[in-house]
């Protein structure tokens, strides 16, 4: 059905008036073939990796559930932490997940709100990967805590005794951030959903299917007052998205900021965070959609010009995080503390330098190739370097996390920290529950949204021959009249084909 | 009980109804089931099972067993179990509604006792709950202890409660009830009175225990021909024996460090093995007073060590001298100078082949004592070096006027064979077979004798009675292993060098029912063997006849008493014989072997103590193994890293035991811990350490020349620190007496001033009580006592080898120690680091929960049960003194253990974050005590923490700062005070005094 174009001539046809190629690559590509393509994900039998791939997964979120046990029955001391190191593996992984969400709320709100319809296509998939990983963070701090079952006390719950949360601590400020975060990220992703169950539903074989479907896309008709409320919804969720891109990543980043350990206490974290999230989040999110692109023969709606933007923008957060790295140590001159002359001078030369070097390697060098257009549109290449970014940002937290942890200020209680087996087996589980839910949404909801993708291609736009209108906003298929017809058209079309 | 039968009213109708056939009959039956319960037999026991219960029964009387009864019983028999578990040294059971004098429950007591270690005599008081000790502390009403401890006195409260302790005699490792272990040992102690004692052997440690000294003097008259054996493997034999040369009687010396302004140590560990520590300690920091207030000059003693191995007293000095200690004799020579006649027969010229440093060191400390006043210096030899140092340095201190001032020699408590060469010649006849039996009253002979006595193999051979309180190496193999009684359970006289007399009274009843030595010796003499009495016979005799019961309660109650006839007047030097010895003084050749204590284990008595094991050693900071101290020179000839395992060979034996590169070690000298590595002990150090004592023989005991080479192994040691340089941080300040004469603040002038700073939160405002505490780095030694003492008072678990490795050990205070200089020539320093209470508390303002808050009096308080475990506390504590419950240490706690615990601290739960509260539990015990006066405020010096009561040196003042006259208040306004980390802005409440030395000015800064 999906028809991959490698024909450069054609192209080059399809460039629009600034050199651009089309959105959605393919002659013959219409509402109806977009819909069969995406539903088609979720109706045809699955590829013969997704069982397997399913099955991995699950035996590696299993590998969680094992290492989770273990750690809540014997005792913190199972993983590998020690007295001066407090956290390792646990808020490195923490925050290694929550930096990887962020990547979906900036392609849905904050490019959303940009009017960057190139989002479209990888929107879906990057939004249920902020959810996701969220999830996988949040397995961090919710079992690193000494007393597991007492965990419920962070949350202000009325009680007898009068105990509130303390309010000053950087770590309640987390709950509220991530929960809020959590909340509207599920809700902006779901709300996007509706249009898309509808279209599932009505092209649904079996009563259950139906039924479980209509239930979820809420009487979805696609009536134009649907259509008017959805884009009203969709927008304001996005409005509160914007600011959750920067709070979460900068509250998280609080959580060292606020303390008085050198190599935590420093102003830089707040926008320093928020760009090696975004870099972290688009890593995997390559990561993710090159190999989904190709298994489910995508290539035409998540097209090259995708991912050529989002090495763009790899390019433009990586350099972000490689000059906070310079600026760090500058700081730490320039400031004249010795303290924090002593951490930085201890991160690239001491005990942990390999992990340094690692995280600068895989940071700061890997996304300097992006400046290469042939790089930028090499898919083994940019694989292979989402990869070593992906690596990276995880030593990134660990180097600020442990290194800086591990030689304070008191020399005398200077330590070392080595993970155990359940450090390991605590992370890669993470990484088994990811998954396993990323392959669940794979195949059972629509991975792409067919509605937005619609609006983005030609036949889309009515004013498609134009140069350029006097309206500007006008031109765009969102909010225009028009635009509702030919999803109804799309939609119609569906439910008959 | 039987139940009232329900009555029916009459009917009124005057017909008679009936319910059963039964009652219509009026069978007696029905009449007897009217007034039960339950159905026939539903209440009762089966008939048979009935017979039995009544059979056993009290005076095998009838039981009616009903269930009522039954329940009755057992309520009274759980009543009385529960009483059970309150063990007090009283024989009969009363019920706590007529309850023991002053007990009042959940108020402690305090009961004066006395303990023997170190060869002498250290005055205890002991905190006991409800019958349990719980707490050791010093007595301050003993002249030596003055109410300052040890670690290993700190730990013995654990020993007591060791569920490893033996429970009943055992005979050939079977288990014996106490009734047939009395009826053999009276039938042994008739067998050997009827041939005189001729094969009996007794060995028993260097006591100064007056009713065992008369039990042994009435077993000699029973058996003249028995001889007494005194050894243990690290004591003052050597001093015993040198004095015998230069007064011709064995003698002990009693230093008054307090009194001397020159003190030289040759090779003696004073502040940590040798002699009375305690005092020792207390008495060198006497004379480093530095006074307050303009134009007060400070008038400081000065410490001289020449040593091999780095000790706290080698830290403490103001010049160490690192020789090996076979060079330690060749200086006594040379300092032997002082004396005319020591001078003109040419002592010194064996010192001829000084190294030049040494000579230098020599010429200065020479010079330093003969410019001093008579009687005001003093010149100490350690037990390791030979008798001929001991009388050299005898003839030294009469020279320089010091015997009667700062050096008395006493007569030794007893005289007779003793040592290692006693032990040798005592190996000699039981393998010639003239001993035949063998009772060992102390020690484990098996283990720690000599390696050329051959006692494992001897004792094996012969009847051995052995009295111990674990079955060790020695009650493995013993005939007879009889339970010993702790310190704590038994009673027991000592007399200290000074002559202070007391009594060692028990706190609890023996746990197994064990004995104390001289209950021992009187069972063999088949004499009535009561501790109690035979104690109070003795102090009869000391204390004399005459208003007896009066004295006898004034020393129980105060624990010491000092006796009259115990002042002894100087005793006559005998030159010629110390001229003579002196000749016998060498020069060292090759590779030297030092024998020590192992820090942890000690002679391997406390090898089973989790809380010594733990403790870290004072310069290593090793946990739970001995090693082998090497220079770091030694170290890298011998290709050597930290943590190898090397093979120690001495005189053909061979022992393997892991390197330790410590600083400031001699060259070609190696420290062997000896102690650890036990083959037979309880779970906690079975398989800790090295054994290394067959290593020693009679012939070099204490140093022998030997050889060191690599193993090939690395063992993983466990430490809990691992950096011992400042990195130029200021957190240890010192300087000199001229420093501080020239400037008085110079220690703050150490810290750039910064810009001021401000806070997020608004300041606490403070109305009451402000808790603070000083810590005096210029007396602390670095003796570790305070970490036990926190330990013991504070319930801290222990998380033995491998959670040390992995760097979670427990402690709330630790000693930081640093180094600085060159490797080979360091100078050492310690720090005491509680937590150190910060206003603006780090810790507090990031806990999510809120379970770590400020009090009104400023203390940093931690509530357990509110503490969710997120770490984030200790993260951020920059001086990581916070701990964390990684595991739940309590868990499987022996019944024994739980009795230690202090009831006024909670014990933690795994995921839980402790840390150091100033002893908040004595803080609120004060409060409340001066509440109930009607005082709002507590007197200073009522509240003393754990640490400060434990501490030798007075080095840890702890009080209110906001009472201005309070002695915490003064000293934190001391010019010489100052705080940690104050440009954080934290205002920690615990300020340091530092460290201020006072250098020879001919050595320099050294």
């Amino acid at each position: 059905m999906s028809v991959v174009v490698r024909d450069e001539t054609a192209i080059e046809l399809q460039k629009d008036e600034i050199g651009r190629a089309p959105l959605i690559l393919g002659d013959k590509q219409t509402f109806s073939t977009v819909t069969d393509t995406v539903a088609g994900m979720t109706e045809k039998k699955p590829p013969k990796a997704w069982p397997l791939l399913l099955g991995l997964a699950f035996s590696v979120l299993m590998i969680l559930g094992a290492s989770l046990t273990r750690l809540v029955g014997w005792g913190t001391g199972t993983w590998g932490l020690n007295h001066p190191v407090g956290w390792a593996w646990d808020i490195t992984g923490f925050v290694f997940w929550i930096g990887i969400g962020h990547a979906g709320t900036l392609i849905s709100a904050i490019l959303f709100l940009f009017r960057q319809k190139w989002r479209t296509s990888i929107n879906r998939a990057a939004e249920a990967m902020t959810i996701f990983a969220v999830m996988a963070a949040g397995v961090y701090p919710a079992f690193h805590v000494g007393r597991v079952w007492l965990l419920y006390w962070v949350f202000p719950v009325p009680n007898q005794m009068q105990v509130w949360p303390n309010f000053k601590s950087p770590l309640l400020w987390d709950v509220f951030a991530v929960s809020t975060y959590m909340t509207v990220s599920i809700l902006f992703w779901y709300v996007g959903l509706v249009p898309d169950l509808a279209t599932l539903r009505d092209r649904a074989t079996t009563k259950t299917k139906q039924m479980v479907l209509g239930i979820f896309a809420l009487g979805w008709r696609g009536s134009h007052r649907h259509w008017l409320n959805y884009e009203k919804a969709y927008l304001i969720l996005a409005g509160l998205s914007t600011p959750l891109v920067l709070s979460v990543h900068t509250i998280v980043s609080f959580d060292f900021a606020v303390s008085v350990i050198p190599g935590w206490h420093t102003t830089i974290f707040p926008p320093y965070f928020v760009a090696g999230a975004v870099f972290s989040g688009f890593a995997m999110v390559m990561t993710l959609m090159i190999i989904v692109r190709k298994v489910y023969n995508l290539q035409h709606i998540v097209t090259i010009r995708h991912l050529e933007n989002m090495n763009k923008i790899m390019l433009a957060t990586g350099s972000m995080v490689g000059y906070a790295y310079a600026m760090e140590f500058f700081i730490a001159w320039y400031s004249g503390n010795p303290y924090e002359k002593f951490t930085f001078i201890n991160r690239a030369f001491g005990p942990y330098s390999w992990a340094y070097w690692t995280m600068v390697s895989c940071n700061v060098i890997s996304p300097q190739f992006f400046w290469f257009k042939k790089i930028r549109t090499s898919i083994p290449i940019m694989f292979v370097l989402t990869i070593f970014i992906n690596i990276g940002m995880w030593f990134e937290r660990f180097v600020i996390i442990v290194t800086s942890l591990h030689r304070d200020f008191v020399p005398s209680s200077w330590g070392y920290f080595r993970p155990t087996i359940i450090d390991i087996s605590t992370f890669v589980g993470t990484f088994g529950l990811f998954f396993f839910m990323f392959l669940l949404f794979i195949r059972f909801l629509p991975a792409i949204a067919i509605g937005e993708v619609k609006g983005v291609m030609p036949a889309a736009d009515p004013h498609a021959h134009d140069d350029h209108g006097p309206e500007g906003d006008g031109h765009d298929a969102h909010g225009s009249d028009d635009k509702h017809d030919k999803h109804d058209d799309g939609d119609a079309e569906a439910a008959h084909g | 009980m039987k139940r009232l039968p329900i009555i029916y009213a009459k009917d009124l109708s005057g017909r008679d109804y009936w319910r059963s056939l039964g009652e219509r009959e009026g069978s007696p039956e029905f009449r007897a089931s009217l007034a039960r319960e339950f159905p026939e037999g539903a209440s009762e026991l089966p008939e048979e099972l009935k017979q039995e219960v009544e059979a056993t029964g009290p005076d095998g009387g009838k039981v009616d067993v009903t269930r009522r009864g039954f329940l009755g019983v057992m309520g009274a028999a759980a009543a009385l179990a529960s009483f059970a578990g309150c063990r007090r040294p009283e024989e009969k059971i009363i019920p706590y509604a007529r309850p023991p004098e002053e007990i009042i429950p959940g108020k402690p007591l305090y009961y004066a006792t006395a303990m023997p270690f170190y060869g002498t005599t250290i005055g205890l008081l002991v905190e006991s709950h409800e019958g349990r000790p719980t707490k050791i502390e010093g007595n301050p009403a003993h002249p030596d202890s003055r109410g300052a401890t040890t670690p290993y006195i700190q730990a013995t409260v654990l020993d007591m409660y060791d569920p490893d302790r033996s429970a009943t005699p055992l005979q050939k490792n079977a288990g014996r009830s106490w009734d047939e272990a009395i009826v053999a040992l009276r039938e042994l102690g008739k067998t050997l009175a009827a041939n005189g004692g001729k094969s009996l052997a007794i060995i028993s440690d260097y006591h100064r225990s007056p009713t065992l000294e008369l039990a042994l003097t009435d077993l000699k008259k029973a058996m003249p021909s028995a001889q007494i054996v005194r050894y243990e493997p690290f004591g003052a034999s050597n001093g015993r024996a040198g004095t015998k040369i230069a007064f011709g009687k064995p003698m002990d010396a009693v230093h008054e460090l307090g009194k001397a302004k020159v003190i030289v140590s040759l090779d003696a560990d004073l502040f940590h093995a040798e002699t009375s520590p305690i005092k020792a300690s207390r008495g060198w920091a006497e004379g480093r007073e530095i006074p307050e207030g303009e134009g007060k000059k400070p008038d400081l003693n000065r410490l001289y060590v020449a040593e091999s191995a780095y000790s706290i007293t080698g830290a403490s000095a103001d010049h160490r001298l690192r020789v090996p200690s076979g060079q330690v004799s060749q200086i006594a020579a040379a300092l032997a100078d002082v004396s005319k006649e020591a001078s003109s027969a040419g002592v010194a010229g064996v010192a001829g082949s000084l190294p030049e440093k040494a000579k230098k060191w020599v010429a200065a400390v020479l010079k330093d004592l003969v410019t001093r006043a008579p009687g005001t210096t003093l010149v100490v030899a350690g037990q390791k070096q030979p008798p001929a140092v001991h009388a050299l340095v005898a003839l030294i201190n009469q020279a320089l006027g010091n015997i009667g001032q700062t050096v008395r020699y006493v007569p030794a408590f007893n005289e007779g064979p003793e040592g290692a060469s006693a032990m040798v010649e005592l190996g000699k006849s039981i393998a010639s077979k003239a001993v035949d039996t063998v009772i060992v009253l102390a020690g484990n002979p098996a283990f720690d004798a000599p390696a050329d006595a051959n006692m494992a193999t001897g004792l094996a051979g012969v009847t051995t009675l052995h009295l111990g309180s674990h079955v060790d190496e020695t009650g493995a193999l013993a005939a007879w292993h009889i339970p010993k009684a702790h310190i704590l359970e038994g009673w027991n006289d000592l007399v200290a060098e000074d002559g202070t007399y007391s009594v060692v009274q028990p706190l609890i009843a023996p746990l197994y029912g064990g004995k104390t030595e001289a209950e021992l010796v009187r069972v063999l003499l088949n004499q009535p063997a009561k501790g109690h009495d035979l104690v109070r016979a003795t102090a009869a005799m000391v204390l004399g006849e005459a208003d007896f019961e009066k004295k006898w309660r004034r020393l129980l109650h105060s624990g010491a008493m000092e006796l009259a006839e115990a002042k002894v007047e100087a005793p006559t030097l005998a030159i010629a014989d110390v001229l003579a010895s002196a000749k016998s003084i060498a020069a060292p050749q090759g590779f030297e072997i030092v024998f020590y204590p192992d820090f942890h284990a000690w002679d391997g008595r406390f090898a089973n103590n989790g809380w010594l094991q733990e403790l870290p050693d004072s310069m290593t900071k090793l946990t739970w193994t001995n090693v082998a101290w090497l220079s770091p020179n030694t170290a890298k000839e011998l290709g050597v890293a930290d943590g190898d395992m090397v093979n120690v060979t001495v005189n053909g034996a061979t022992a393997k035991l892991p390197a330790a590169i410590v600083p400031g070690q001699a060259e070609k000298s190696v420290a062997v811990m000896c102690g650890s590595g036990r083959r037979t002990t309880g779970r906690v150090g079975t398989k800790v350490g090295f054994d290394t004592y067959p290593l020693r023989k009679a012939g070099g005991f204490d140093f022998a020349s030997g050889t060191v080479a690599k193993a090939g192994e690395v063992y993983a040691v466990a430490r809990t620190q691992e950096h011992f340089a400042t990195e130029g941080r200021p957190f240890v300040r010192e300087g000199t007496v001229a420093e501080f004469i020239k400037n008085p603040e110079f220690v703050k002038e150490m810290v750039e001033e910064g810009p001021p700073l401000e806070s997020l939160w608004s300041p606490i405002e403070y109305t009451g009580h402000r808790w603070g505490l000083t810590i005096n780095l210029n007396t602390c030694t670095g003796c570790m006592t305070c970490m036990i003492a926190c330990q013991a008072e504070n319930n801290i678990p222990v998380v033995g080898e491998d959670g040390v490795r992995r760097s979670r050990s427990m402690h709330w205070i630790r000693v930081d120690r640093y180094f600085e200089g060159t490797a080979e020539e360091p100078r050492a320093i310690v720090q005491p680091l509680p937590c150190q209470q910060c206003e603006n508390a780090p810790c507090e303002s990031v806990c999510p929960v809120g379970a770590t808050t400020h009090s009104p009096e400023g203390l940093n308080d931690m509530a357990y049960n509110r503490c969710i475990g997120t770490r984030y506390c200790a993260n951020n504590c920059p001086f990581k003194v916070r701990r964390f419950n990684f595991f739940n240490y309590n868990t499987d706690v022996p019944e024994q253990r739980k009795m230690q615990f202090n009831p006024d601290v909670t014990v933690r739960f795994r995921g839980v974050m402790e840390k150091c509260t100033f002893c908040v539990q004595r803080i609120n015990k004060a409060k409340i005590a001066a509440k109930k006066e009607g005082s709002d405020r507590v007197k200073d010096g009522v509240i003393v923490t754990a640490c400060q009561q434990a501490c030798p040196t007075g080095a840890i003042t702890f009080g209110d700062l906001a009472d201005e006259k309070s002695a915490v208040a003064k000293s934190q306004k001391h010019p010489v005070a100052y705080k940690l980390l104050e440009e954080l802005n934290i205002h920690p409440r615990v300020s340091y005094l530092a460290k201020i030395k006072n250098p020879n000015p001919e050595l320099g800064e050294s």
